[in-house]
């Protein structure tokens, strides 16, 4: 008899004398670029009062791309010959390439008042490695 | 400009450095040739996308997170 005494986070939505209405959100992101592959889950089940607060992944990932679009301009513009940027461009795209997968899980489930912060250190280090080997491009081939 | 942001680093800019220098050499790229290749209004808008890209580096470190609330 065990569901008798479990404790739904819905109950009180069945007597209606409470005008709200339950949501259920369901995300599920997931974006590759080159090798990284990074998605986070979130799950939460029969609970109540819950804030969850999480990086914008989407923002993370076309920064990413802009600056990975930039070292390749760089070098592109700088490196007039088209063999030797094609060379250069391929070596730091191998160093840019070695990232690390990131899966994290997080489930909630019949609790109340929970506040869920949660930080991609993966994705925010990639950004800051990327810009940090722009920088040093710029510096090293003296373009200002 | 490299060493003006050392504090957020993942990795030591000397090792940066140290990398991408061996990188350029490798492919037989000397700096000195390369000023010539860039015009001064390519320069200028280099510039500018890479302070640009700074700012949204920044903005990003300062945390713009996403809230989502249930309801209560």
């Amino acid at each position: 008899m065990s569901y008798m005494t479990k404790w739904r986070a819905l109950d009180h939505c069945d007597d209606h004398t409470r005008d709200e209405e339950a949501t259920v959100e369901q995300e599920a992101d997931q974006s590759t670029s080159n090798q990284q592959v990074s998605d986070e889950w979130i799950i939460i089940k029969d609970s109540e009062n819950v804030d969850v607060t999480t990086t914008d992944r989407q923002a993370a990932v076309s920064l990413q791309l802009g600056i990975e679009a930039a070292i390749t301009a760089v070098i592109r513009i700088a490196i007039a010959d088209g063999a030797q940027s094609e060379g250069v461009t391929q070596d730091f795209r191998q160093v840019i390439n070695t990232r690390q997968s990131n899966r994290q899980k997080t489930i909630v489930e019949q609790s109340k008042d929970i506040e869920i912060t949660t930080t991609d250190t993966d994705v925010a280090v990639n950004i800051q490695l990327l810009f940090q080997i722009l920088a040093a491009i710029v510096v090293a081939l003296d373009v200002f | 400009m490299a060493e003006n942001q050392s504090k957020n680093d993942p990795i030591p800019g000397k090792v940066v450095k140290v990398m991408v220098d061996e990188i350029l050499r490798k492919n037989n790229v000397k700096p000195e040739q390369v000023k010539n290749n860039i015009s001064n209004e390519q320069r200028q808008m280099l510039k500018e996308m890479v302070e640009d890209l700074k700012t949204q580096v920044d903005q990003f470190n300062q945390g713009e997170k996403d809230t989502t609330k249930t309801d209560k």
